[in-house]
């Protein structure tokens, strides 16, 4: 990259068009100096054609290229100042647009040395575009792009996005991988259902507003309002932001700056404490103790055995992440822009689908499987989701016709694989001398 | 066997869905270039032609304001050459800028050394912004495209103008217009005849069907004189649509002749569009497709599982993130999910589960861990695990042990 970054500064150093535009400019300046200078001599021409005899006579003797002659040797008065001036100027005007061409040429050198770098550090590489199973489903990308427009907070573009899409509904186009446009396709993703949909994003960007102000009050409203289904969840969100209020709160006024009253420092953490916590008991007994212990050591906090747990540096970051990450998911929608992860994915993915394309191509072979790709993605970490789980015996993923099921002694095999190894008898696992019945074998769930 | 979890960033595989970001301004300079050379060319031999021809005329004694008639000429054309030549040169130094955003844009990726660097996140993130710009110009809708790219600043990195022209052009193709593309045409002629392209043909023929179906006396022998000008040439490269122009005259609209009703059919227009579109981007060397289907063709399937259509609630991998909830996977979430229904799932080799399974009596498997940090959060009794997915509640000692090979 930095090759083309190195020509490109040639290509707008040296080969550019304004030196042309200025060689074009001598051209009319030397025209209009000629023009001039015909204006000038038009009250003399006057006499010359009155005594157009001597003129005829010099023409016909001399020849127009001997004018330049008579110029310079001043031998005779100007016969005609126009048709010398004109031809004076001839070879200069042909030798400025030679000028013009050689400055063509140079921008022309220079974008072709250009196009050779950008060739060479750059090769075009094919996109696989022969295969487009979403050309045939617009409505639902002008669906998942207007929710990440919306769950990105970029209110105004989405709902110039949702009018135009209004307006002009996209046509599907039927691809072979997905022969018929899906008709069903919900294209009532309608004003009314995003604006549902920007209320509650908006909602969320004025909480993490105002917990960027280090103010939680919103969030925990917020997530008392939710607490059942948050708890369903496994979420401890409520008394996570409940314990930081309880430490921001501890630490006084001079590291929170909210007015030293009785609501501040030690003693409106004591309140807060007795007011909220006791709604967590059940389920955070240890904690809570744990906070009411520090108390104690109000003094020395930092050499105490609590410093992690006043430790606030990290924690309004990590209480804001959370927040989001719940929050998303009561709407059934994942933390980060799932347009987000699926371009990023498909962009890491992509190297690796061409390297397969041109191998099929070289190779003359199609590959059959129809469900699943044929080659492995190594994706990042963050990028996986689900559990994934590989037969080990035949090497398949398991799926809702063919799920995973595990032996007596623990070990876990694709159905399929269970029923070919049995062949419906009493069979050995393939791991352990363990020996099993089929019906033995029950199904799980990963 | 390659491995299922990486974090290396390669740049110079990785950039693939970007390479018209830096060849489209490049075909713009060079068609900027080849306008201005044109224009330079054709004034060039004119002034010069006319420059002669003018000295020619002074020593035949043509009248003083004869010459300076011609001299005026001459420099009218010349200046009419400096503005166009300004202007060639200030789109150049325009393109030259925004290539240089962009290589600048690419570069940075250079600068990075893996998946998880937090300046790739934000690289990535731009990346999106700029394939949905193109999604949405590609569609039509340049309101919302320039209203991302300014919130955005990415003025740089995007080609509205490009794609508000070509839309431009194809809304007329669909409203059966076709000056606009014929113009284009004849911007484009040498181009378009490299390429070997039918368009202009086929905007010929439309034109020639459209006389035809007016069914008026004087229309059609102007369409006569249209098919000779402009259709009859090509007879030898497109033969069948030379005879079927030909055949069309005694066929007037409403014939029962399939192959001659379809000529009248009102759905060639978007045909037309549609090929002018192609043609449009194989001109600039665009892909044919909007990136994003292509990025999100590759990634939804590179990220999608068996379970993510699957009727069971599935168990969320907890390697997502450090804490036991997490975040919903993006396949299953609302966005995507439908749209994922019709490309393959990933290929995977290697089991990827939870270390330390144990399996409930109701069938469903989660890591120990997970399961003992939920259930104390619920406020159980260490000797009692709660499901993660419907919330029964069972004793620690019916839990069994899961080995997954």
């Amino acid at each position: 990259m930095d090759v083309l970054q190195d020509e490109l500064a040639k290509l707008h150093g040296n080969a550019n068009l304004s030196q042309s535009v200025q060689d074009v400019e001598k051209i009319i300046e030397q025209l209009e100096r000629a023009r001039e200078s015909i204006v000038a001599g038009k009250s003399d021409s006057v006499f010359y054609i009155r005594n157009g005899g001597v003129c005829e006579t010099l023409r016909g003797k001399e020849g127009v290229g001997i004018f330049g002659q008579f110029i310079h040797t001043d031998v005779f008065p100007d016969p005609s100042s126009a048709s010398i001036t004109l031809a004076k100027i001839q070879n200069p005007i042909k030798s400025g647009f030679e000028k013009v061409n050689d400055d063509l040429k140079k921008v022309h050198k220079g974008q072709s040395v250009y196009g050779r770098a950008l060739d060479k550090n750059f090769p075009v590489k094919a996109l696989p575009t022969e295969y487009d199973a979403l050309a045939s489903h617009p409505s639902l990308i002008n669906r998942a792009i207007a929710m990440h427009l919306l769950r990105e907070g970029q209110f105004s573009v989405a709902s110039t996005f949702l009018d135009e899409a209004q307006d002009n509904p996209p046509h599907p186009i039927p691809t072979p991988g997905s022969p018929r446009p899906a008709d069903s396709d919900s294209t009532d993703f309608t004003s009314l259902r995003s604006q549902e949909l920007q209320v509650k994003f908006s909602n969320m960007y004025q909480i993490l507003h105002e917990l960027k102000a280090h103010n939680l009050h919103p969030a925990i409203t917020w997530a008392r309002g939710n607490s059942i289904e948050l708890e369903k969840r496994g979420s401890n969100l409520e008394f996570e932001l409940s314990k930081l209020q309880f430490v921001w709160l501890f630490q006084g006024p001079e590291v929170n700056g909210l007015p030293a009253d009785s609501n501040n420092g030690l003693e409106g953490a004591l309140k807060y404490a007795r007011q909220h916590f006791g709604r967590f008991q059940g389920r955070f007994l240890r904690d809570i103790q744990q906070l009411a212990t520090a108390m104690a050591y109000k003094s020395n906090l930092r050499s105490s055995p609590y410093y992690r747990t006043f430790d606030t540096e990290t924690a309004w970051d990590d209480v804001s992440s959370s927040f989001t990450r719940e929050f998303c998911s009561l709407l059934g929608l994942s933390a980060e822009s799932p347009l987000y992860i699926a371009a990023t994915a498909g962009a890491i993915a992509l190297p690796t689908l061409l390297k397969l394309a041109s191998i099929v191509k070289e190779k003359r072979t199609e590959w059959t499987t129809q469900n699943e790709l044929p080659v492995e993605i190594a994706l990042p970490k963050s990028m996986i989701f689900h559990a994934i789980f590989v037969c080990p015996v035949s090497k398949e993923q398991t799926t809702d016709s063919n799920p995973p099921m595990m032996m007596p002694c623990g070990h876990v095999v694709a159905k399929e694989s269970l029923q070919r190894l049995s062949k419906g008898g009493r069979f050995k696992c393939p791991y352990c001398p363990g020996e099993s019945h089929p019906k033995d074998a029950r199904q799980i769930i990963l | 066997m390659a491995d299922h979890i990486t974090s290396k960033l390669n740049p110079d595989t990785h950039l693939i869905l970007d390479q018209s970001l830096i060849r489209l301004p490049f075909e713009l300079l060079r068609k900027n270039f080849k306008a201005a050379h044109f224009n330079v060319e054709k004034e060039s031999t004119s002034v010069k032609a006319t420059l002669k021809e003018t000295t020619q005329a002074s020593l035949n004694n043509a009248s003083p304001d004869e010459i300076i008639k011609n001299v005026d000429l001459m420099l009218a054309r010349m200046r009419g050459l400096k503005r166009k030549l300004n202007a060639c040169a200030e789109e150049e130094a325009r393109l030259h800028q925004q290539l240089q955003s962009r290589v600048r844009h690419l570069g940075e990726l250079y600068g990075m050394q893996s998946l998880d660097d937090v300046k790739y996140e934000e690289w990535s993130r731009t990346r999106l912004d700029r394939l949905l710009v193109d999604y949405l110009l590609r569609y039509g809708y340049k309101d919302s495209a320039q209203a991302l790219s300014k919130e955005k600043g990415i003025r740089d990195l995007v080609d509205v103008e490009t794609f508000v022209q070509m839309s431009r052009i194809r809304e007329s193709l669909r409203n059966a217009r076709v000056t606009e593309a014929l113009s284009w045409c004849s911007e484009n002629k040498k181009e378009l005849r490299r390429l070997e392209s039918n368009f202009e043909f086929m905007l010929r023929f439309q034109q020639y069907i459209e006389l035809v179906r007016t069914q008026n006396q004087t229309k059609l022998l102007e369409s006569i004189a249209h098919a000779k000008k402009y259709l009859l040439p090509f007879k030898d490269s497109y033969p069948k649509e030379v005879q079927q122009a030909c055949g069309l005259l005694a066929f007037p609209p409403g014939t029962r002749a399939a192959a001659y009703g379809e000529l009248y059919s009102q759905s060639r227009w978007t045909t037309l569009a549609n090929l002018f579109m192609q043609t449009h981007n194989r001109l600039l060397a665009l892909p044919s497709v909007p990136l994003l289907h292509v990025a999100l063709s590759a990634g939804l399937s590179a990220l999608k599982t068996p379970s993510c259509h699957s009727l069971h609630i599935s168990s969320i991998s907890p390697t997502s993130a450090s804490s036991i909830t997490t975040s919903v996977c993006p396949i299953c979430s609302t966005e995507l999910n439908d749209l994922a229904r019709n490309v393959p799932y990933a290929h995977h080799t290697k089991s990827h589960v939870e270390s330390d399974l144990v399996l409930l009596p109701n069938g469903c498997v989660y890591g120990r861990h997970r399961l003992e940090e939920y259930s104390r959060k619920a406020g159980l009794s260490p000797d009692k695990f709660k499901d993660l997915r419907d919330g029964k509640v069972f004793p620690a000692n019916e839990v069994k042990k899961v080995y997954i090979s």
